[in-house]
């Protein structure tokens, strides 16, 4: 069964690595990814099969350990049971349809290679939060959805709007990505070695206090709600799921329809024990449900284009699935996710023939579509019978037209604010930032050599540096040098406040700066070596059509760029759990600064690697 | 430069010009993309459209080296091409080293108008990506008034117009519209378009002479949209459910969101368009219209390619005719659109049967009319839409249906709409797992009917249509209902004597309209007859069977001299071109025709259908490698009803050439499916009255599928509406990408990818004398399209087969190559083997067989 378990993670990495490497014609990669697929979906079957002969245990599994230093230790865990099973089972259905479906359907397309490559690449994030076992796992997974669906949305890269779409959503999800770093932290705050999901429920089951205080665990089940409901496009994030809908229609039907968007559901499912424990949580849950089931049906009722109207429904649901989460109908969830995922997966399969559907079949034309009130008036007074539903229908159908107005209050809330304050940074001259760099360097300088000041009360400053240049760089509009630069500083400022916390912890700090490091050197690189003539000055908004016009440096940049947000390719994956870990053992709120600092890094990075690579290209010589 | 007073109404209409004319999808119009720039020659026009567009004017110069080194280019054609370039003969060996060089960024799209206009340089100083932040908000309210049914709440009341719409949501709700949230703005809705217009342009633009060029800006940022606001309001039955909405409200709504935004941005001081920075610096439209620049090699690669494309038929007809046999007298004879798709269908019967007879027409049989199926909500046009028809057609059941099930019959379309609140939460649960196996039998075994989609073979064979005229009452619309005797014998008559027909009836006269059926295709009105909008022609060839069946019809066409005999009967037939099967329609009539010619006829076409099946397969990279002819038609059928097949058919990626004549000219050659062919008879012709009837319908017909084809071929992102992968249906209106994206016009690239983009050649089999009478008539908009080159057009003289081009300044003798001559082969089987690109016109020796 383990070896089964490593075969459904491994077979879509390998079918990745295949295609990447061999996969130098259409047929070649047809041949890859039908056998991988096929050979992962008979290990998915056979380990279904042998989990039942079993009894359905849970089964849980760890291959090795990864890193371990003093009381930290990150296993490479897996866990296995009945909700994993579910997942499992629909992903190993609609996968084989969508792969076997693309074979024709995406015959001749330029970037076959690319969108086999990404949706393989999904495949292996989606099988790593399923069989994960610990949050840590969970989140590497879940950082490789985020980026292939980042992938996906931007894969017709020669029109702005996808491009702009792609980066929408994965700011949204990187936004959530908050809400599961921290979680994380706070997983091995409060359990220490149990939080892998087998010891959860024992945890909660035996012990009659509580394994934490309640102020622990609400904070933890708000930080789950958040990356929950960014993954899954709940209150207040449902804005942005119509809007990815940009790809090609199967891989909006996998990701969007069916898979991706129900894996927030799967996070609650594996920590109900944590968000459960107190009705307060699960009050709120319901609450985001609710309102996102009231508000997505009347957006749904508005939408005049077909994937827009399936989002909506979608999501609908989805929001109905936090309400029986809240409940506790555990198994009713479930079914509703197989039921969901395959009837929208369908319906998105078959969205194009929608126009022959209505003309032909229903021959039918707006058709009792109206909002209909018919006998409200009856029960108003004569006065505004008249006007009063006249004002009602209008305010409902502004209501439903601007799906809430959730995006501008995303907006406003959250990204406003930041913007502001980086623009004030990015205002203050040259010469004060070096005086001010300067005298923190030369406090340092003081505090290691005198001992006038105590190291402890320099972190501090270090991550309010942090802070800043995240800011700086999140706002910066005009030179991608500096966004490059301010993100690696910031992420050294954050290495620099936790060692300052914690000296002790220097290996763990150079482990995390071996990850971001080189990436930053090899950003700055492919930067440097950027055609002269485009002139970024004149035209800060243009896209730059690397990809097209200089394939490698784009690849390195996007490499760079992976490695710089802390993606799980290099050590600063875990390093960057490292320094949570240390930085909110004693001091949390610099903890909760750094997860809101690598945030932001990710979108400024993520932006620099849209504007240079995406576009089309232009004729540069006029003739 | 003078100041311009600024007029708004001819400013929307000089700006309008500029944009997109492609109807809702529901109907398929092929037009020149380019219409705009059509009173310039073709190569001036498309150099102009490319400055204004941003679009690529030719195919990459690799592309043309590659076809060149194929040796689908041709060095005498790269000759011919420099000789014609206009050029002086000394620079000719300059010229042509020019052709040979490497240049990898030649085909990226030039710096234009609507993209790096006066708009976007002010765009960029501000800082401010304007589009991105309008567009949305303009689009839904669009989609939401324009939607035909997919929005399940409907926006416009009736009669209701769009900037009085947008007033009562912004001014009469309880929520603030966004971005109309600020008084100030809010209450510029008060004003009328003409003065919220000038208020937002004084305010934005800030300089006269400025505005025009800001407004097309404006609207080129977004073509699609402002295309299908303009067509609407200028032609409002375009929309089955009307609604009231111009290009002028479209533009106060869209100044006046910008308007909001600029001041919520950048605050109520921002630096207009006139302020900006270099603003006299950027060119306007009439610069680039004075000095777009016609890239030489790539013209020249052009007109070599299509020099080459176009000798190969040309040398074709030159060759020595066969003797002429005998002709026997035909056992049946049978009429097909002119479509290029019905070409090697009509070769085939021929060769399968000789005493078969083919003759091609425009494939609305020359009635025009309006149709209502007896389930259809609404009656739709089956004509070119040039036509303008006044005749209802409405169809009856012969028997009594049964009442529909209405229980069962929700249940097969539940995903059709993806009801939300409770039913959907109710359904999800207990169904949803049922679309697991749907969509697994779906996707691993293509069923042969998907969503209850009528098949176009499965047209009720118990219908009849009403086209006797019982009264001369028009309806409420002005409509007649059916047709008069007399009506009917005007038309009758003029197709037959456009065609030459007029004697010799063969017992067995079938009329085979074509349609195409496909599953999960959103244009697939682009697949169906492009003589009767994008529909089947499948009433109209029903319609002609019947009167010219009709006894008094009948009458009134012999006192006009032409006898058809009672032994003759027509019957009306659908070819299906993307499964290759044909139907018979009214089929219990059937017993009073001839038995046993029927027979032959229709087993004639069977096996003539999977030949034509395994001729087109050769085109499907991933159909089967070696075919029979069973396991050819049987992947032709399948492919059209599977849900992942974008390609269901290839439809008119071969057109190339349109050949009006004699069958006689033709029915030796192996034209690859790449032909329109009219039939066409020049003795019956000396005034030339019969060809200016054909003209005007095959050039918009034809040329207008050539030329879109060949636009959205060379820049398919912005002539063409890109790959159809993402798009995503909007309002039953068009395609768009993704939920907020701008409409897509144009052809996907699946239709065109396969494509050669040459302009149309008609050969005309007519003397040049009757020729020149002829253009006299044809009209201005139709001379343009021959007089600009917007089409190739040449003359075979009757008889002798010499060929002139035609030029505006007179007709060139066409000096082919000399020891060329077209390939032969003995039958079409032997030439389609093994090949997977375009074939040459091949002359085929069955008269030796």
């Amino acid at each position: 069964m383990n070896t089964l378990l490593l075969a459904c993670l491994l077979l879509p990495l390998f079918g990745l690595l295949l295609i990447a490497l061999l996969g130098t014609n259409e047929k070649k990669i047809a041949t890859i990814s039908f056998w991988t697929t096929h050979a992962m979906g008979l290990s998915i079957i056979v380990l279904l099969a042998l989990w039942a002969s079993n009894g359905f245990p849970g089964h849980e599994f760890e291959w090795f350990t990864l890193y371990e230093r003093g009381n930290y230790r990150f296993p490479i865990l897996f866990y296995f049971d009945r909700i994993g099973a579910a997942y499992l089972f629909a992903v190993w259905v609609i996968f084989s349809v969508i792969v076997r479906y693309c074979r024709n359907y995406l015959h001749r397309e330029a970037g076959y290679k690319r969108f086999f490559m990404t949706i393989f690449g999904f495949a292996l994030g989606l099988n790593m939060v399923v069989l994960s076992g610990s949050i840590d796992m969970l989140f590497a997974g879940w950082e490789i959805v985020g980026i292939s669906s980042f992938l996906l949305i931007a894969f017709y890269r020669h029109r702005v709007q996808p491009v702009r779409n792609a980066l929408r959503a994965y700011t949204v999800y990187r936004f959530c990505d908050i809400g599961l770093l921290l979680g994380a932290w706070m997983g091995h705050l409060l359990f220490h070695e149990s939080d892998h999901f087998s010891n959860l429920a024992v945890l909660f089951a035996d012990s009659a206090p509580p394994p934490a205080s309640y102020p622990a665990l609400a904070l933890m089940s708000v930080l789950i709600f958040i990356a929950a409901c960014g993954k899954s496009a709940q209150f207040p994030f449902c804005f942005w799921l119509p809007r990815a809908m940009e790809g090609p229609t199967p891989s909006s039907a996998i990701f969007y329809g069916a898979l991706s968007v129900h894996l927030g559901v799967f996070l609650l499912l594996r920590t109900a024990p944590i968000w459960s424990y107190h009705y307060i949580p699960r009050t709120a849950l319901f609450c985001i449900g609710l309102l996102t089931v009231v508000i997505a049906t009347l957006s749904e009722k508005t939408q005049s284009n077909i994937k827009g109207q399936v989002a909506y429904a979608s999501i609908t649901q989805v929001g109905f699935m936090f309400m029986e989460l809240a409940l506790g109908l555990e198994t009713l969830v479930l079914v509703h996710f197989l039921g969901n995922a395959f009837l929208r997966c369908y319906q998105l399969l078959v969205s194009p023939s929608i126009v022959a559907h209505m003309l032909r079949v229903e021959g039918a034309i707006d058709t009792d579509f109206n909002i209909k009130n018919t006998r409200m008036p009856d029960y108003l007074p004569v006065s505004i019978r008249d006007t009063l539903p006249e004002v009602l229908q209008n305010t409902l159908y502004v209501f439903a037209l601007q799906e809430g107005n959730l995006e501008l209050l995303v907006r406003s809330m959250l990204w406003a604010p930041l913007k502001q304050a980086g623009a004030k940074i990015n205002n203050v001259s040259g010469v004060v930032k070096i005086v001010v760099g300067l005298s923190v360097l030369l406090m340092t300088w003081l505090a290691f050599t005198t001992d006038v000041i105590n190291s402890l009360y320099l972190a501090a400053p270090a991550a309010l540096a942090m802070v800043m240049a995240s800011l700086s760089a999140f706002s910066q509009k005009h030179s991608f040098i500096k966004i490059w630069n301010a993100v690696a500083m910031s992420a050294l400022f954050a290495a620099g406040a936790v060692w300052l916390l914690h000296p002790e912890a220097l290996p763990d700090i150079v482990l995390f700066t071996t990850g971001i490091i080189p990436s930053w050197l090899l950003g700055i690189l492919v930067l440097i070596k950027l055609p002269k003539q485009a002139n970024f000055k004149d035209s800060p908004f243009a896209y730059r059509a690397m990809a097209e016009t200089n394939p490698i440096l784009s690849l390195l940049l996007f490499i760079s760029f992976l490695g710089l947000v802390g993606f799980p390719i290099t050590p600063a994956f875990i390093g960057e759990d490292l320094l949570l870990y240390h930085a909110s053992s004693q001091y949390s709120w610099i903890g909760a600064l750094i997860a809101v600092c690598f945030v932001i890094n990710g979108i400024a990075a993520a932006r620099v690697f849209l504007r240079l690579c995406m576009g089309r290209p232009l004729e540069i010589s006029q003739s | 430069m003078k100041p311009v007073e600024f007029d708004l109404n001819v400013s929307i209409d000089h700006i309008s010009h500029w944009l997109p004319v492609q109807g809702p999808i529901k109907d398929f119009i092929h037009h020149n993309t380019l219409h705009a720039v059509q009173h310039y020659p073709f190569h001036k026009g498309v150099a102009i459209a490319a400055k204004v567009f941003g679009a690529r004017s030719y195919l990459a110069l690799t592309e043309y080296q590659a076809m060149h080194k194929q040796g689908r280019i041709k060095d005498f054609a790269i000759d011919w091409a420099i000789k014609h370039a206009g050029v002086d003969s000394n620079n000719y060996p300059q010229l042509r080293e020019k052709l040979f060089a490497t240049d990898s960024t030649d085909h990226y799209p030039p710096v234009s108008l609507a993209n790096h206009g006066v708009r976007n340089s002010w765009l960029t100083h501000l800082e401010i990506d304007l589009n991105s932040l309008v567009h949305p908000i303009i689009f839904r309210l669009l989609a939401n008034f324009l939607d035909q049914g997919i929005s399940r709440w409907t926006l416009a009341k009736p009669d209701e117009s769009f900037l009085s719409c947008v007033w009562r949501l912004a001014q009469n709700s309880l929520l603030p519209l966004y971005p109309f949230n600020e008084s100030s703005i809010r209450d510029l809705l008060n004003e009328s378009p003409n003065d919220l217009i000038s208020l937002c342009l004084q305010r934005i633009v800030g300089d006269e002479s400025l505005y025009e060029q800001y407004l097309l800006e404006m609207l080129l940022a977004h073509p699609g949209w402002a295309g299908m606001v303009r067509l609407i309001e200028l032609d409002p039955k375009a929309l089955l459910e009307r609604r009231q909405i111009t290009l002028k409200e479209l533009i106060a709504v869209e100044l006046l969101a910008e308007l909001a935004i600029l001041n919520k941005k950048r605050g109520a001081k921002f630096i207009n368009v006139a302020q900006t920075p270099h603003a006299a610096e950027i060119p306007l439209l009439n610069d680039y219209e004075d000095k777009a620049i016609v890239p030489l090699p790539l013209k020249v690669w052009h007109e070599a390619m299509e020099y080459s494309l176009h000798t190969e038929l040309l040398i074709a007809l030159k060759a020595p005719d066969a003797p002429v046999k005998a002709k026997e007298k035909p056992i049946a004879q049978a009429f097909f659109c002119i479509d290029d798709r019905e070409c090697s269908l009509r070769r085939y019967l021929e060769e399968l049967n000789p005493a078969i007879e083919t003759f091609g027409a425009a494939g609305f049989f020359g009635i025009d009319f309006l149709y209502q199926g007896f389930d259809d909500a609404y009656p739709v046009a089956q004509c070119p839409n040039i036509l303008n028809p006044k005749h209802l057609i409405m169809e009856s059941n012969l028997r009594p249906e049964a009442e529909k099930n209405a229980v069962t019959e929700g249940f097969s379309d539940l995903h059709i709409k993806p009801h939300s609140l409770f039913k959907g939460w109710l359904f999800t649960q207990i169904l949803g797992i049922g679309y697991a196996a749907r969509m697994v039998w779906d996707v691993f075994r293509p069923s042969s009917q998907l969503l209850k989609i009528k098949k176009l073979s499965e047209v009720d064979a118990h219908t009849h249509l009403h086209l006797l005229r019982e009264n001369d009452e028009p309806n409420a619309d002005g409509q007649l209902l059916g047709f008069s005797v007399i009506e009917m014998a005007d038309k009758i008559e003029g197709l037959l004597r456009n065609i030459g027909l007029t004697k010799q009836f063969a017992p067995l006269v079938v009329v085979v309209a074509h349609g195409s059926s496909s599953a999960n295709n959103q244009h697939f009105a682009a697949y169906d007859c492009g003589a009767c909008s994008g529909k089947p022609g499948a009433p109209n060839a029903r319609a002609f069977a019947w009167m010219a069946n009709h006894e008094p019809v009948r009458d009134v066409l012999r006192e006009r001299g032409i006898d058809i005999p009672a032994s003759s009967y027509f019957v009306a037939a659908l070819h299906n071109t993307s499964r290759d099967e044909i139907t018979y329609f009214d089929k219990h009539l059937f017993a009073q025709y001839p038995a046993e010619v029927l027979q032959i006829f229709q087993n004639t076409m069977q096996q003539a259908l999977q030949k034509n099946a395994l001729e087109r397969c050769r085109w499907f990279e991933l159909g089967p490698q070696k075919h029979s002819f069973e396991e050819a038609h049987q992947h032709v059928a399948t492919r059209a009803s599977s849900i992942f097949e974008p390609r269901p058919e290839l439809n008119h990626s071969n057109n190339l050439y349109c050949v009006v004549g004699r069958r006689a000219l033709t029915r030796d050659l192996f034209l690859d499916r790449r032909s329109f062919l009219h039939s066409y008879n020049p003795d019956s012709d000396a005034d030339g009255q019969i060809i200016v009837k054909i003209l005007s319908a095959i050039i918009p017909v034809c040329g207008g599928i050539n030329l879109e084809y060949l636009f959205s071929r060379i820049d398919n992102s912005v002539y063409g509406a890109g790959t159809k992968l993402p798009h995503n249906v909007i309002g039953l209106l068009g395609v768009a990408n993704g939920v907020e994206g701008d409409l897509r016009n144009g052809l996907p690239s699946q239709m065109i990818e396969v494509h050669e983009p040459s302009r149309l050649l008609i050969v005309i089999e007519q003397s040049t004398q009757v020729l020149d009478k002829a253009f006299a008539n044809l009209g201005a908009p139709l001379k343009e399209w021959l007089d600009n080159d917007w089409v190739r057009l040449a003359a075979c003289h009757p008889g002798t087969n010499e060929l002139f081009f035609y030029h505006s300044t007179g007709w060139e003798p066409v000096e082919l190559p000399a020891g060329t001559s077209a390939p032969t082969a003995d039958c079409s089987e032997n030439i389609i083997v093994g090949q997977r690109a375009t074939i040459p016109v091949h002359c085929l020796r069955r008269s030796a067989a």
